[in-house]
């Protein structure tokens, strides 16, 4: 008898659609399927068990990441000892059961349906783009349909109108078969509930919000309806203009910090369209508007194609053969050490980069420059997760699994805005909601997960920007005051001494929500509200973003979550836990993998002198043993002239970090700028070198998401300029005469298991047998680890830290009265380079300025008009929307858009413990104005001239062509 | 470094110091010493330090006795 337990929903083959979910019971039940034994969970469906058995049975309605709905027929059955032909998708699996999924009967009857489907559907198979790759075509050849005995004169929906209104996919009502198959996925996976089923019976029609075109509903535009639709009638424009892909390879999404696998469908070395892969173990097959649609990037024309070098950043560029380029990268660096010194130098590794690339660079600094002048963009987001779970709980990483959220009762949202910045885990988020379990958002703004359909109990915390400490000390303060612990969990898990001083501190009156309810500006009853339904479930689970971490307290801010979840116990198992939602690809990665100046590769600090040993031993020369510069730090040592050249790899520091005036100041204080980057970025308008980079689609690789998984990424084209960016690299430090030697980046792998003590058992091949993998992967945890600190911490005993509140110097004055605070929004990725080259833009074209009404009309503001901007370190111009999410007072807008300058208005204003920008709170006055600020008139003129300079770039020598 | 880079380092030193809980501000101190150790480039160290001998004068207390100590840490070597 075959037997079926899969735990793991997706251990059967990820390409098959076997019809129903998978069903977890660990009751098995045994029935007969056309004569043959098979065993399956409890409620498992007849369809499911029958495709388990390899017995394929018709159907059109149903597909295996969509609960059954019974509606097309093609699936009827026949069972012993009941009656008629039920529906075997929607019936279960019951012992004994005796099934026949083929006879005569049930192959007329099959027929007659379909008979009846292609009697209102067109009959243009040859022209149409489903062509190949269409179900309905599918299910007429597995019937047998041979005729249909009704015509095509009747009434019929055969001139339904076509919507092309979103830029990736059209709709074709004529080709609908109205199975509901993408009404249900808008539902259940993607948890919009855009669509629709409108009219009823014949009238019966998938109609987009209130029966509008797909952009101007709430569609989302995930894809999961295209990729749910049986027929052509939702389909990827891409596929209408190229034809069906030949052949696909899985690799992980270069977007957010989920880390999404697909795959990639492509003709040749071209990618038609990208497929969310249901055996992608972060995103189970789902995917959002960036990762399915927006990779048209790669084929830009704006792509860098060419090495480039220039003496100085006001004279063209000069396109020049990789040796070139390399050669005088090379001199130049080593002619600025010899005459600034050995630390006058440094680099800046990439959270786009893989794990591989962005440890190479770290080795460059370290081993090549002499240094530990590196730091990577995690600075500017997430260093004070790693200073504050360190320091906490004994590693910087989140402690889930996405997965986890599904067994959470309660669902505590902190700065973050998952529907927006982790689209595909913020449908995850709302799919437990449905469910039932509560949740608590503690933001300024009220952001749309507050607004999922369906969701059960929600509760809203806007708290003044900046008092993010106060707020979770008041948490703090109810759980312990009102004996909400859990003291088996603290006396057996955590250090006795720290806590004792941690509780002697949160009980004082002073930290309760009563004494900080004008700080917070949120009513203590709610903190009340807030910290008994987070203390009083079972599983209580905490996200968080950078809403958490971009302050000046933002490593107090960890600890105090972290503080939170071990007093309640909700560390350790699944359904609870600590959990960092990371911004970019590979954040985690590029903070493993030895970004930090401080820190070599597993976080292991540089004064070791254990540590180094082992690295000097693989590495070959000596490691210096004081930290390096940060990024902030950087900046101000190129302004006070002592630090003289940076290598910058796919990051854009001139858009990103605060104080855009500062960054361009250092920029230029610079002799050497050596950027490698997909296009000419912002910073690469101040660099002497522009080496090309390399998309995700052509590169090997690995990237870790939030949850600490390791994914493959996998070339699909060659690097339009010939190298993969680990590859230019090497180049650097052979030519600088530091040798490395590596031909793929499985060896570089290899190297970081060889030294990272929680990668030990990573390799390649372990990761496309598992298909990924969640570090820590050693001896103790051979299959890695989904769940963190079941037994123990890494320091042992977990450390509660006292979480003093200090409040920001950053604070409202009479000249700047309103709080500023940045964001991300779904349709545009960080400095929005890629996604700004894509279709992507008809959602988001320009950054706006979101004010509350009452703010707005005090300043006689109405939506649309052009507003200044003012900090106490610049001005910038940007158009307004007026906006309830906002709450008076406070004031929002995003920074994908280089020319909106939201940057030249943020400040040097930073987190104690690590530097990281206090992005989330600015002081600034709002102002009608009618002209666009100095700064963006300059930027303009700069702009202008650095295209010219790159368009205009000579070329001494004919073009490399490939390697 | 000198003028914008100094100052800045001195109001890193100071937020660090306001932000180290300490049972006393020894303690305090000895916390902030470590951070400074752990953290800082040699340059930012060595310039803390020159800052301090020339008088430090923007220096919190507890700031200037972690520098204090810190000068004692990297004696030590």
């Amino acid at each position: 008898m075959l037997n079926y337990y899969d735990p793991s929903q997706h251990r059967p083959d990820p390409n098959q659609d076997l019809g129903t979910p998978a069903r977890l019971s660990e009751k098995q039940i045994a029935l007969t399927i056309d004569g043959l034994e098979i065993s399956v969970p409890e409620g498992t469906s007849v369809m499911r068990a029958a495709a388990l058995a390899g017995i394929t049975i018709p159907k059109l309605c149903a597909t295996d990441n969509l609960e059954a709905f019974g509606s097309c027929r093609l699936c009827a059955v026949q069972i012993e000892g009941r009656r008629g032909y039920p529906a075997s998708c929607t019936t279960p699996v019951s012992e004994g059961m005796d099934v026949t999924t083929q006879n005569g009967k049930l192959a007329k009857l099959r027929r007659n349906i379909m008979e009846l489907y292609i009697s209102d559907h067109p009959l243009d198979c040859l022209t149409c783009p489903a062509n190949g790759d269409c179900e309905l075509q599918d299910m007429a050849g597995a019937v047998g349909l041979r005729e249909v005995r009704y015509g095509f004169e009747g009434a019929n929906h055969l001139d339904a109108p076509t919507d092309d209104s979103n830029p990736y996919f059209s709709f074709d009502a004529s080709k609908c078969i109205v199975c509901s198959r993408c009404v249900r996925a808008c539902e259940e996976v993607q948890g919009t509930f855009a669509l629709t089923i409108d009219g009823r019976g014949f009238d019966s029609k998938v109609a987009a919000g209130q029966d509008e075109d797909f952009m101007d509903s709430e569609c989302v535009s995930c894809g999961a309806c295209v990729q749910a639709c049986p027929t052509s009638t939702l389909m990827e424009k891409s596929v209408i203009d190229q034809g069906v892909p030949e052949h696909s390879v899985v690799t992980t999404c270069a977007y957010c910090g989920v880390g999404c696998s697909f795959k990639a469908e492509m003709k040749g070395d071209q990618l038609v369209r990208m497929v969310p892969y249901k055996g992608g173990d972060a995103n189970h097959g789902h995917s959002c508007v960036k990762g399915r649609f927006a990779f048209g990037y790669a084929t830009h024309k704006d792509r860098i194609k060419t090495p480039m070098i220039r003496d100085s950043i006001n004279e063209p560029w000069r396109e020049v053969s990789w040796e070139e380029a390399i050669q005088f990268s090379a001199r130049r660096l080593k002619e600025i050490q010899a005459k600034y010194g050995r630390e006058s130098i440094g680099g800046i590794t990439s959270s786009r980069c893989t794990n591989e690339e962005t440890y190479l660079v770290q080795k460059l600094i370290r081993a090549a420059f002499g240094n530990n002048n590196t730091d990577t963009c995690a600075r500017v987001c997430h260093s004070p997760t790693g200073f504050g779970l360190k320091t906490t709980l004994g590693e910087s990483a989140g402690t889930q699994t996405f997965d986890s959220v599904m067994k959470a009762d309660t669902i505590l949202v902190i700065g973050a805005n998952p529907t927006d910045a982790h689209p595909v885990f913020g449908s995850q988020m709302r799919r437990r909601l449905r469910q039932g379990a509560t949740l608590i958002v503690a933001d300024p703004r009220r952001i749309d997960l507050l607004k999922t359909p369906h969701g059960g109990h929600m509760l809203h915390l806007p708290l003044r920007p900046g008092t993010n400490v106060a707020l979770i000390n008041s948490l703090a303060h109810v759980v312990v005051s009102e004996g909400l612990e859990d003291q088996a969990f603290i006396e057996a898990r955590c250090e006795s001494g720290a806590y004792q001083a941690w509780r002697d501190f949160i009980l004082e009156e002073r930290n309760s929500p009563e004494a900080l309810e004008a700080v917070t500006g949120v009513a203590a009853e709610k903190v009340r509200e807030a910290a008994r339904a987070y203390a009083e479930v079972h599983n209580g689970a905490i996200y968080y973003g950078l809403g958490v971490t971009e302050h000046s307290q933002g490593s107090t801010m960890v600890m105090g979550i972290a503080n939170l979840a071990m007093a309640t116990g909700n560390i350790g198992r699944e359904g609870v836990g600590v959990n960092p939602l990371r911004g970019q690809n590979n954040v985690q990665g590029s903070c493993d993998m030895g970004s930090f100046p401080h820190e070599l590769p597993g976080y292991q600090h540089v004064a070791d002198p254990a540590v180094r040993d082992r690295f000097e031993a693989v590495w070959k020369v000596k490691i210096d043993d004081e930290p390096g510069l940060r990024i902030p730090n950087m900046f101000d040592s190129a302004i006070a002239g002592t630090f003289k050249a940076l290598y910058v790899q796919g990051e854009d520091i001139a858009q990103s970090d605060p104080n855009t005036q500062h960054v361009q100041a250092a920029l230029t204080s610079l002799d050497c700028l050596i950027v490698q980057d997909i296009f000419l970025n912002e910073t690469a308008k101040y660099a002497h070198v522009l080496l090309p980079g390399s998309t995700f689609l052509e590169k090997n690789g690995t990237f870790t998401n939030a949850e600490r998984r390791i994914n493959r990424v996998r070339k699909v084209m060659p690097p339009v300029a010939g190298k993969e960016d680990w590859e230019v690299t090497q180049d650097l430090a052979n030519a600088l005469g530091y040798p490395m030697n590596y031909s793929h980046p499985s060896e570089i792998m290899d190297e970081i298991a060889l030294l990272t003590p929680t990668f030990t058992g990573v390799n390649y091949a372990k990761l496309e047998q598992q298909g990924s993998i969640q570090w820590p992967c050693n001896d103790s945890h051979p299959d890695g680890t989904p769940t963190m600190h079941e037994v123990d911490f890494p320091i042992g005993k977990g450390h509660f830290a006292v979480t003093e509140y200090v409040p920001t110097e950053e604070r409202t004055t009479r000249r700047f009265p309103l709080l500023l605070t940045t964001g991300r929004i779904l349709s545009q990725y960080n400095v929005g380079a890629q996604t700004r080259r894509t279709a992507n833009s008809q959602w988001h074209d320009e950054d706006v300025l979101e004010i509350h009404p009452s703010d707005a009309e005090l300043r006689g503001i109405r939506d649309g008009d052009w507003l200044g901007v003012s900090s106490r370190v610049g001005h910038t111009v940007l158009r307004c929307r007026i906006s309830d999410r906002m709450q008076p007072g406070v004031v929002y807008t995003t920074f994908h858009h280089p020319g909106s300058g939201a940057n030249v208005i943020t400040t040097d204003s930073s987190d104690w413990a690590t530097n990281c920008p206090e992005y989330k709170v600015t002081a600034v006055q709002v102002e009608k104005v009618s002209q666009p600020s100095r700064w963006q008139q300059n930027f303009q003129d700069f702009d202008r001239r650095q295209k010219d300079y790159l368009e205009n770039a000579s070329a001494d020598e004919p073009a490399p062509m490939g390697k | 470094m000198s003028g914008q880079g100094l100052d800045q380092l001195v109001k890193m030193v100071n937020q660090i110091s306001a932000n180290m809980h300490g049972a006393t501000d020894e303690q305090a101190a000895d916390k902030v010493a470590t951070h400074l150790q752990k953290f800082w480039a040699r340059s930012m160290k060595a310039q803390i330090l020159a800052y301090a001998d020339d008088g430090g004068e923007d220096l919190t207390p507890i700031s200037r006795k972690a520098v204090e100590k810190l000068r004692e840490v990297r004696a030590a070597g």
